[in-house]
């Protein structure tokens, strides 16, 4: 399995929160292999890999896959559009950027744009909000009326790349890296037995709330989860005590919201199997999907691996190749320890 | 033939940050060298180019634009790989953080990094960032592995794609002033009505230091400055603050930061303009400047004028240009050549 082929190209594809089809599809051609693919009614892909006793442990493997991105809330008289954040777009990156809008004919070009520093005053000094800036698509009203309708889905424009060493970097690596960490557990798993249930779970909608993950979850009804998701790397500008060291291995959450039992499991399995790990520790809820699948139902058991990932939620977010692979093999670590547990 | 927008994109690919307009410069020569009477390059790196047209004009005619752009210089690598950089020439802090640029000669792809919006202050989510504070991450984990691919004293550009965008316009990066390169270039291609001299020049954004030896050197009765100019017609911006406007024509100016035109040269252009009905603008601001600051007290000195195109989001990844205005400016020049041969001021 090329790995880093398979991050280059879930980072191109497009799949902003509640318009994750391309995204999907992509998915869903990787996971074929692996079980039956279906898309839940919210536009999360499930597929049911191993199928074994029911009253065996069901595992639900997650990672989202949908990506921040903005949505047009308004075409101005003068052919600008007007734009918010679907998801969490960082406001001190967006002037000047390139865009992409996937409008009704395809794909529509633009830029980010504001009132420019020679005409606001000292204004340059500021970062402004997203609702106060403009996106240009070289259009007037009439024009862009053809080609874009409000509540249309952008993106910034994006290169996915190789830096040197194993480091790739692209957009939407938050949270592709981690479907692709669950795509390697699959291969290494290729030939065991099926130790335990065990579905997978790609989902919408987590830059927007999670929404995604609650749905499917109810669904699948598992007794397990480990979601995976990327969290910070460590930059000289970043306060250390938050983030991991690119390159160490995926990160081991522990937090009130996951299972402790799940956390140290990780981290001994970690060991055993000399995977390198670091932990993150959390004080209350993730911020992630776990928070979502754990309070399911009547609950279920859940653990977070994330990979580390500096630059998230920018056109140039870089993972390493090794981390991907890291995590892959601690969550095949993982599953094939739920099964003997099992059978003990 | 190349178009002029493709010939626009093509030079505005070719990396020429300030004091490294080498690349461009190769790329320029092999374009024109079969088309002129004498070329050089001088002890900067300024190109000069001499074109015998039908005629020996009673004014020597020098067209000038600068093949250099604003970018970045590397200044210091961290033990840890991450590069840190200063700008060449004015660049807005806000364009530049996260965007992906190309370091060196090699166009090596990294990323303008800083920490995740997650582990920002509100307030530092709205400070703009101090240029200082940020690095390029191309992806070296120690010095040494950074020193294998990059030595200080590089020069880095923005990354950015050349887009088609609504019905009219191109957007890219270095259109300032690769597109008075090209239309320098296509002038150089074509048959001329009186002999003329061309400079594609150098450290334009720096100071306008290539075009003062030029000045000195060709000695021009009139200079011509064709460069890229703001246009602030935007969402919000009105009046006399869009400076100029995209979709308007070429745009001819009076004053600017720099410079006080020749008064009988602009009224000139506007003439010319309306005689062959091709639109004309000036700026509605006095702002920015080029190199007509320094071709205008070279040696001797020089009458000049600005001849620019509009261009929105000007010294970012993301600059705009109208195509029409291309061709209006393409034929302004053009007519201007053929007026001020054998033009004499009242």
């Amino acid at each position: 399995m090329n790995l880093e082929q398979i991050l280059l190209d879930f980072s191109a594809v497009t799949g902003i929160a509640g318009r994750e089809e391309a995204a999907v599809a992509l998915g869903a051609k990787l996971l074929e292999p692996y079980g039956k693919v279906s898309v839940h009614p919210q536009g999360s892909l499930l597929c049911r890999v191993w199928e074994t006793d029911p009253d065996a442990p069901h595992l639900l493997l997650d990672a989202h896959i949908d990506e921040i991105g903005f949505i047009i809330t308004a075409i101005e008289e003068d052919g600008f559009l007007r734009v918010a954040g679907c998801g969490g777009m960082d406001r001190r990156i967006l002037m000047a950027s390139p865009v992409v809008i996937y409008g009704k004919q395809g794909p529509v070009y633009g830029v980010f744009c504001s009132t420019p520093p020679h005409l606001t005053g000292g204004g340059e000094k500021k970062n402004l909000k997203v609702d106060e800036m403009y996106v240009d698509i070289g259009c007037t009203k009439e024009q862009a009326e053809k080609l874009v309708f409000p509540g249309d889905r952008g993106t910034l424009y994006a290169s996915s790349r190789k830096l040197l060493g194993d480091t790739v970097c692209g957009k939407a690596l938050d949270n592709r890296a981690g479907c692709a960490a669950i795509l390697y557990a699959l291969e290494l798993l290729k030939e065991d037995a099926p130790r335990c249930n065990l579905t997978v779970l790609f989902s919408s909608l987590e830059e927007v709330g999670g929404q995604g993950a609650k749905t499917a979850a109810y669904q699948v009804n598992p007794t397990h989860s480990i979601v995976v998701d990327v969290s910070f790397a460590h930059t000289p500008d970043a306060p250390r005590v938050k983030c991991g060291l690119m390159g160490k291995g995926p990160m081991i959450g522990f937090a009130p919201i996951l299972s402790h039992s799940i956390s140290r499991k990780l981290c001994d399995l970690a060991k055993e199997e000399n995977i390198p790990f670091q932990t993150e520790i959390m004080g209350g809820k993730t911020g992630t999907n776990a928070d979502q699948i754990a309070s399911t139902r009547s609950g279920v058991v859940t653990g977070l691996v994330s990979i580390p990932q500096k630059y998230m939620h920018t056109p140039v977010e870089a993972v390493s190749v090794a981390d991907v692979e890291n995590t892959g093999r601690l969550l095949a670590a993982y599953i094939r320890s739920l099964g003997r547990e099992e059978k003990q | 033939m190349t178009s002029l927008i493709d010939l626009i994109c093509e030079l505005s690919d070719i990396p020429g940050v300030s004091g490294w307009e080498d690349p461009v410069r190769e790329r320029i020569v092999s374009l024109v060298q079969e088309h002129c009477d004498s070329l050089h390059t001088d002890a900067l790196g300024n190109l000069i180019a001499f074109k015998k047209g039908a005629r020996r004009p009673k004014n020597k005619l020098l067209l000038s634009a600068h093949m250099d752009e604003v970018g970045f210089i590397i200044t210091h690598i961290e033990e840890d790989g991450l590069l840190r950089f200063a700008n060449v020439g004015g660049i807005d802090t806000r364009v530049v953080v996260e965007k992906a640029v190309e370091v060196g000669p090699n166009r090596l792809y990294g990323a303008v990094g800083s920490k995740a919006l997650h582990l920002h202050t509100e307030k530092e989510r709205e400070e703009v960032a101090d240029l200082e504070k940020l690095f390029i991450d191309i992806g070296a984990r120690s010095k040494e592995e950074a020193l294998e691919h990059v030595q200080l004293g590089d020069r880095a550009i923005f990354h950015a794609p050349f887009l088609s965008v609504g019905n009219d316009c191109v957007l890219g990066r270095a259109f300032d002033d690769r597109a008075g390169c090209a239309l320098l270039v296509k002038l150089l291609q074509s048959d001329l009505p009186w002999d003329c001299h061309f400079a594609f020049t150098v450290q334009e954004e720096t100071g306008c230091t290539g075009a003062a030896a030029v000045g000195y050197a060709v000695n021009p009765d009139i200079a011509i400055a064709v460069e890229a100019t703001t246009a602030s017609d935007i969402g919000g911006v009105s009046g006399n603050k869009r400076v100029s406007c995209l979709g308007k024509g070429p745009v001819v100016s009076y004053m600017d930061n720099g410079t006080v035109y020749d008064s009988a040269l602009y009224r000139l252009a506007f003439e010319v303009a309306k005689e062959e009905g091709i639109p004309c603008q000036t700026k509605s601001l006095v702002a920015g400047g080029n190199e007509s600051r320094s071709l205008q007290t070279a040696g001797t000195g020089a009458r000049v004028m600005a001849v620019s195109l509009p261009c929105r989001y000007i010294h970012s990844p993301s600059n705009m240009l109208h195509k029409q205005d291309v061709e209006d400016t393409y034929r302004l020049l053009q007519a201007l050549i053929r007026k001020l041969g054998n033009y004499e001021s009242a």
